[in-house]
């Protein structure tokens, strides 16, 4: 799945250590959603979402769940 | 819904009562230790069986006294403990080790060196089957759990 997390992270100059230190959770699940690995739950993608003050879809890309 | 604050609370408490668990092992296994040197007969000394059993518990002594220092360091650092608390509650790495087959399979395997451990003071036969099992079984989970953090 395509996310906007990397490109948020970088606007707001943050590692996948802070990232992840911010939303509970590890720098290797973050490194894995970034790449598409791993699809995040709904609780983290809120999370994560919620951190960068945008709404889910605007992180992530949800048109091959449609 | 459990707020932060109160999640690492009772995960502090979670860690200290680890703390007293890992403290009882390592005493157990220093007491074995102490009964192993002084007391022990030449006798059991020469019984395999017994060799394995002394081995297994040193090892978990040693094991238990490595994450006894790091829980109390742990204890003294907020920002380790946090990270310490995400890994453990880390939706992917709990997915991962639900395909590797865990908790269930260390269970079992513990189960099973422990009647083999018993079951050898019998049988040396049904000791070496259930030790070569067990230790098959969680190689087998090792390799799908790194399978898996490779793929996810």
């Amino acid at each position: 799945m395509y996310t906007r997390i990397k490109e948020l992270r970088k606007e707001k100059k943050l590692s996948q250590e802070e990232l992840a230190l911010a939303v509970g959770t590890t720098r290797q699940t973050i490194s894995s959603i970034e790449t598409g690995k791993y699809v995040a739950s709904l609780p983290l993608a809120y999370k994560i979402a919620h951190y960068f003050g945008l709404t889910i879809e605007e992180v992530f890309d949800l048109t091959e769940y449609l | 819904m459990m707020r932060g604050s109160n999640k690492m609370e009772n995960y502090k408490k979670v860690v200290k009562s680890r703390i007293w668990m890992l403290s009882l092992i390592v005493i157990l296994a220093v007491g074995l230790g102490i009964f192993d040197v002084f007391w022990a007969s030449d006798e059991m000394k020469e019984s395999t069986i017994y060799g394995f059993q002394s081995g297994v518990i040193d090892a978990l002594g040693i094991l238990a006294a490595i994450f006894l220092i790091r829980y109390k360091k742990l204890l003294h650092n907020e920002k380790e403990l946090k990270i310490q608390y995400n890994k453990e509650n880390d939706e992917r790495m709990k997915a991962i080790k639900a395909k590797a087959g865990m908790p269930i399979l260390l269970i079992t395997s513990l189960a099973m060196i422990i009647a083999g451990v018993i079951a050898g003071y019998f049988n040396f036969t049904i000791f070496t089957v259930l030790i070569i099992t067990s230790v098959c079984q969680l190689l087998v989970s090792l390799v799908v759990k790194l399978i898996y953090t490779k793929i996810m």
